[in-house]
């Protein structure tokens, strides 16, 4: 359990535990330095848009959680998203509850989807796992749209209260940033000390080789579960807060499949089985996009604006990054500081043994369930 | 005519339609052992053409359907080798590179033509006096989708490539041991795919209407397809077609039609838990 002690002790802070911390102050401090940087009002629009991208990352930071460290992959963790989201929307609206209880029940109904979801999907493996978790979500929005008088269909439901209510566009704008930052700083604690803690180890190496886990004693189905239901409860209570802040419980912002794609993509380009890599992915990809949306500039021939095009350009940029980075541009960053440095890894939090990264590892997993399937075995 | 007779002449055609974009889903996974996610995409690219082909390039609407074929199994061979081949052992990579891939046709789409749905002409017109009359253009694709599947499974049995596929969807070590080429097994699943997701794609806009997000439920429904009739195994998705594609129309004319998706779902997650391998699993491709 020393692994994350080092986060917190100055004496082993190394480089990158020293930008991520630097990182985190510039993020706090973020609305007095942006404001003087582009004005007033530009200032509160890019407030609003990291807002927006921190939700975006504990998103991401809770699929990472769970696919990333046991390498169950899930293609629909939209679904909790939206279980908090609307959970939390419902029992503000229709319940009277006051938002906090809300988000709160949101966030236990999101860790109960997990155990409905995750309880006998993880008895399933690879290719199988997938599907069931892409489909959810779809069971889910079809469901949504058959019971639309309380689900609002593809319209989504109202807004509900705000979490934190202050007068004026302007302050409410800081209200709902810092309100994110607490959470994001709660949720990438949390996972960081899961994840770095002896459960974080065990989910490593049910990655790796889960009959070796079995074999030493443990259940590997317990951990997956947990890990499953962690997830969840994080994705729900960023969901719950997300609708209470600067989100709207639309299927739109939180139920479909492209959501689910997104935070998978965003992860991947971070880096995979790192939590840090989910976070820094989340909130680049989120920005990026937001940046993207703002440029008016038309593509030349064809007369169509760059905005319409933001997610074909991600795509494009994504299948570059699948390429080319496969470990994630904060892995790559790590190695290429390492190469710089010169000197191997402090400590070995989310350094997985034999020289493979955490998505070559789950590749590995993969195989090994589609050879069985497929018949690659001699029988 | 009967509300019930057409509700199955309209099941029975719909579930020829699934069968084709299904068969397509489970050689790519039966023999390379890939889920391909843009297999939904196909059929949108398939019918772009058409539209295009007929509404641009004013070409006859079977014309239009055999270059709709063409650009279909040419949009899947490019994709396979400019982009899955390099990555194909790897599934996690193979499964968000074409899911990334369908949602770059649906987006390519929407700045084409805009999100309105536009409308094909039928391959043939008129009624048919049969079951009370039945519209020529869906008998036709009744009838064309039977006689690909009897085709297909003419090849797959009776041909040395048809063999080959199929050893390579057995054990893709022992059929190189033969000296069979796996990469191209798997570009002639590729190609064969996309030929018959792109028909029908052009049958599917010409019944109901072309727009960028056609691809989607047939997609999903060969999700259920596919695992009800067991991964890898042709016959298993013609009757799982014809299962899951009775259950929606009926599930639509009967109960409700905002329920269009959900029951097929529904048994996708049961078989799921129930039994993954499906009613035809492992036994594959015959």
């Amino acid at each position: 359990m020393t692994g994350y002690a080092d986060l917190v002790d100055p004496r082993s802070l190394s480089v990158r535990h020293f930008a991520g911390v630097l990182g985190l102050v510039a993020l706090a401090a973020l609305p007095f330095w942006i404001q003087p940087l582009l004005g007033r009002g530009g200032g509160i629009l890019a407030v609003v848009s990291v807002t927006t991208a921190l939700f975006f990352a504990m998103f991401a930071m809770s699929w990472d959680a769970v696919s990333g460290y046991t390498g169950q992959i899930s293609f629909g963790h939209a679904l909790f998203f939206t279980v908090g989201g609307y959970g939390s929307a419902l029992a503000n609206t229709e319940l009277g509850l006051p938002p906090v209880a809300a988000i709160l029940l949101g966030t236990a109904l999101a860790a109960l989807a997990g155990v409905v979801i995750g309880g006998p999907a993880l008895r399933l493996e690879g290719p199988y796992l997938s599907l069931i978790t892409l489909v959810s979500p779809l069971i889910l929005l079809q469901l949504f749209i058959v019971f639309s008088d309380t689900f609002g269909g593809e319209l989504g439901l109202p807004s509900p209260e705000p979490l934190l209510p202050v007068g004026g566009f302007f302050g409410q704008a800081m209200a709902n940033f810092y309100v994110a930052f607490a959470l994001f700083c709660v949720v990438l604690l949390v996972l960081l000390a899961v994840t770095r803690s002896n459960a974080g180890s065990v989910f490593t190496a049910i990655r790796e080789d889960e009959a070796a886990v079995a074999a030493s004693g443990l259940n590997p189905a317990k951990f997956k579960l947990f890990a499953f239901v962690l997830s969840a409860a994080v994705g729900g209570i960023a969901g719950a807060v997300f609708v209470h802040t600067v989100g709207k419980p639309q299927p739109s912002q939180l139920l479909v499949m492209t959501v689910s794609i997104e935070v998978i993509i965003a992860t991947i380009v971070g880096g995979m089985g790192t939590i840090t890599g989910a976070a820094v992915g989340g909130l680049f990809f989120s920005l990026f996009r937001e940046w993207l949306s703002g440029v008016e500039a038309a593509v030349p021939g064809i007369g169509v604006s760059i905005a319409s095009l933001d997610l074909l350009l991600f795509s494009v940029v994504t299948f570059a990054l699948l390429f080319f980075l496969p470990e994630g541009v904060l892995g790559w960053a790590l190695r290429r500081g390492r190469t710089l440095t010169n000197r191997e890894s402090a400590s070995g939090d989310a350094a997985p043994d034999g020289g493979r990264t955490p998505l070559e590892q789950v590749v590995a997993n993969y195989r090994d369930a589609l050879a069985r399937i497929g018949g690659d075995d001699d029988d | 005519m009967s509300g019930l007779t057409s509700t199955i002449s309209n099941a029975v055609m719909l579930s020829a339609l699934y069968a084709l974009v299904a068969i397509g889903f489970t050689l790519i996974f039966g023999v390379g052992g890939v889920l391909n996610l843009s297999h939904g995409a196909t059929i949108t690219v398939g019918a772009f053409t058409a539209y295009f082909a007929t509404s641009v390039f004013g070409l006859n609407i079977w014309a239009a359907a055999f270059a709709s074929m063409v650009v279909g199994a040419a949009f899947m061979i490019a994709f396979y080798l400019g982009m899955v081949q390099f990555v194909e052992d790897q599934p996690i990579t193979v499964m968000i590179l074409t899911l990334v891939m369908s949602i770059v046709v649906e987006e390519v789409a929407k700045i084409l033509v805009g999100t309105q749905p536009r409308a094909l002409p039928s391959l043939v017109d008129g009624q048919i006096a049969l079951l009370g009359g039945v519209q020529a253009n869906r008998l036709l694709a009744f009838a064309l989708s039977w006689v690909i599947i009897a085709l297909l499974f003419a090849g797959v049995n009776y041909t040395r490539t048809g063999k080959a596929i199929l050893a390579t969807s057995m054990s893709t070590k022992g059929a190189s041991l033969v000296g069979i080429e796996s990469k191209r097994m798997y570009l002639y699943t590729w190609a064969l795919a996309g030929l018959l997701a792109a028909l029908a794609g052009v049958f599917l806009g010409s019944i109901q209407t072309v727009s960028w997000a056609m691809g989607r439920e047939p997609l999903v429904l060969s999700f259920s397809i596919v695992v009800l009739g067991g991964i890898g195994s042709i016959r298993g998705s013609i009757l799982g077609a014809y299962v899951i594609g009775f259950l929606e129309v009926f599930t639509v004319s009967y109960v409700d039609s905002s329920l269009s998706g959900l029951a097929s779902l529904v048994v996708l997650v049961i078989i799921l838990l129930v039994k993954p391998e499906g009613l035809f699993g492992r036994e594959l491709t015959h």
